[in-house]
């Protein structure tokens, strides 16, 4: 037992390198990855980078402009730009991948009995997800968050739920190529059940083009976010990058030309999104041969 | 399967689809807030009286499937009441200006996005690996990333506050008068200018890559090499032969990507308090304005099925492999 779980070891050690030896060598991946690192670092440790807490009012005078004591100046009720903008972070990363996790999971789900079932099965699960498909993302999703109320986990839900179904439609297509394949064939023969057959056997064959698109789908779940917050339906409890250009809005940053109220959380949303994006773009070039050079 | 097949049993999906999104519509109006009115308990404008009276007028006293029998009846008479914000029939407030505005905004943009999005991909991929492909790439996909309310607020920090070119927002300017026809034009393409700008700039990575990507794969297929050989310029090569094939799936793409295009539109309108549909889809989330929210839910879902089918049927005509599958 010990003997086989070794060689496993081994064996996923092998790929991972190989792996990483081919993903090195993409810039596009490697700038995506060193910007997401520099995210993480500092939503982790925002409780020790940020100068200021989260709800510390009236450390500055309202709407002053940057200066040394403060990075990137105060919003209206005088609070730090600098430590909103770190704050701002574990939002979106956390909403972004518990979001995409989950709609990855619903869509990977759907796709994956819609096509080893087939028949009205298929039909009937293929017309849901046309159904999601058709109607624009923002028309459910303020629906849907202005009934359910702005939490953090009701925010996670919505952006789910408006967001598997193109997982849904690619996965199932490509159960339908690997379905048909000789090695799931003779695993029928033998006797393998349903479950066992969509679980054990084809499962394994989507997962690297459902972990390719998961990392597209934080993406999208990071711009979900600061769409809803900005149009103010986000949690108010919790401070985010669409938030603070929610306030901006509102207060009349624009009008007035406080533009370090609202550059620093858009860059914010605009490198993390890049960043996914990015290491999107580079697992694509790795996985799919057509575009390899 | 011939065309008229095809179309039929598309035709017969979009239908059932069609009753997929009612059911979902009607227990997200329904069912999930305890029942409509319960609603109207955040707008201390109504009196309680008027909830008694609307629960009888949607004939929440019935059971569901009665409800729901009403719903569909009421969708295709278009009746979805009155607006509690504004009091007008909810069917006039969509079908006006707005509707005609929103239809403006995202029409033009969708189309300056494909042709600057083919231009950008053709020299791109003329020029696979070069300096300026990989910056294009780059620069295609940050604005991809970028949240389009966040750009339309750049736009009007730099465009309308700091150089004062262009207004600060608005469908045209408020309580102005007209010489004439031409000057309401011309004040309202000023309006629309920078929102315009902002909703290009949002799709045009994704036109190009799209068109980049399929180029480059075109252009290894044997038939590419064959027209080479035969001695055709490049030139007639890429415009003739190559690009012809390329637009196939940029159709097909352009039409799923209509929602999300309009999702940059609900956005854009917002930031520039234009009088579209978007901005009618927030404020009504803001007032808490149910039967406006259900008849904007309505009139884009049946558009959007439609625009749907349309895009399927004109890409079987285009491209016949489609139908023989």
């Amino acid at each position: 037992m010990a003997a086989i779980i070794e060689e496993y070891l081994s064996e996923m050690k092998r790929k991972a390198a190989d792996f990483w030896s081919l993903y090195r060598r993409n810039k596009f991946g490697m700038v995506g990855l060193v910007i997401l690192l520099f995210f993480v670092f500092l939503a982790v440790a925002a409780d020790y980078i940020a100068p200021y807490g989260q709800w510390q009012t009236n450390v500055a005078p309202p709407f002053s402009p940057p200066s040394r004591q403060h990075l990137l100046g105060a919003d209206e009720m005088g609070r730090d730009l600098f430590s909103l903008f770190i704050y701002g972070s574990r939002v979106s990363l956390i909403i972004g991948i518990t979001a995409a996790l989950l709609s990855t999971f619903i869509g990977g789900l759907v796709g994956l009995i819609s096509g080893y079932m087939g028949g009205w099965v298929d039909d009937l699960l293929m017309r849901v997800t046309e159904a999601f498909l058709a109607i624009p993302a923002i028309v459910l999703m303020i629906i849907f968050a202005a009934i359910l109320g702005p939490s953090f986990t009701n925010i996670i839900m919505v952006i789910a739920i408006v967001s598997w179904a193109p997982i849904a439609r690619i996965i199932r297509s490509q159960v339908l190529v690997v379905k048909e394949l000789p090695y799931v064939e003779a695993a029928r023969s033998v006797g393998a059940g349903s479950g066992r057959l969509m679980f054990k056997h084809i499962f394994p064959n989507v997962t690297p083009l459902l972990f390719a698109n998961m990392i597209l789908q934080i993406s999208g779940a990071i711009l979900a976010e600061a769409a809803l917050s900005f149009l103010g339906l986000g949690d108010p409890h919790h401070t985010s990058w669409g938030m603070l250009l929610h306030y901006a809005y509102d207060n009349g940053a624009l009008a007035a030309g406080y533009w370090w109220y609202v550059v620093p959380p858009g860059v914010g949303i605009l490198l993390l999104v890049l960043s996914f994006v990015f290491i999107g773009y580079a697992l694509d070039e790795i996985v799919n041969p057509r575009l390899r050079h | 399967m011939g065309l008229k097949e095809y179309a039929i049993r598309r035709g017969a999906e979009t239908i059932v689809t069609f009753f997929v999104l009612m059911l979902i519509g009607f227990f997200l109006f329904r069912v999930m807030p305890g029942d409509p009115t319960a609603i109207l308990i955040l707008n201390p404008k109504i009196p309680p009286q008027t909830r008694q009276m609307l629960r009888k007028q949607l004939g929440l006293d019935k059971p569901l499937e009665v409800q729901f029998l009403y719903f569909i009846k009421n969708f295709f008479k278009g009746q979805f009441g009155y607006s509690f914000h504004t009091g007008q029939p909810v069917i006039r407030m969509i079908l006006g200006y707005r509707l005609w505005n929103t239809l403006i905004l995202v029409g033009s943009s969708v189309v300056i996005a494909i042709l600057l999005g083919v231009l950008l991909g053709v020299i791109a991929a003329q020029r696979r690996g070069s300096k300026l492909d990989v910056s294009l790439i780059t620069v295609s996909l940050t604005f991809y990333s970028m949240p389009v309310f966040w750009l339309g607020m750049l736009l009007l920090i730099v465009f309308s506050v700091h150089y004062n070119i262009f207004p600060l927002g608005g469908t045209v300017s408020a309580g102005m008068h007209y010489s004439s026809w031409w000057s309401y034009a011309a004040d309202y393409l000023r309006h629309l200018t920078l929102p315009l700008i902002s909703l290009v700039l949002i799709q045009i990575g994704y036109n190009f890559l799209i068109v980049r990507n399929t180029l480059i794969d075109i252009l290894t297929e044997d038939y590419i090499s064959a027209v080479r050989a035969k001695g055709l310029p490049e030139k007639i090569v890429l415009y003739k032969h190559a690009l012809r094939n390329a637009m196939l799936p940029l159709t097909t793409i352009i039409a799923l990507e209509l929602a999300g295009i309009f999702t940059g539109a609900v956005l854009t309108e917002t930031v520039f308090s234009l009088d579209g549909l978007g901005s009618l889809l927030y404020e009504a989330v803001d007032t808490r304005d149910y039967p406006v929210l259900q008849g904007l839910f309505a009139l884009i879902m049946v558009s959007f099925l439609v625009a749907n089918y349309a895009a399927d049927i004109i890409y079987a005509l285009l491209d016949p492999r489609v139908r023989y599958k």
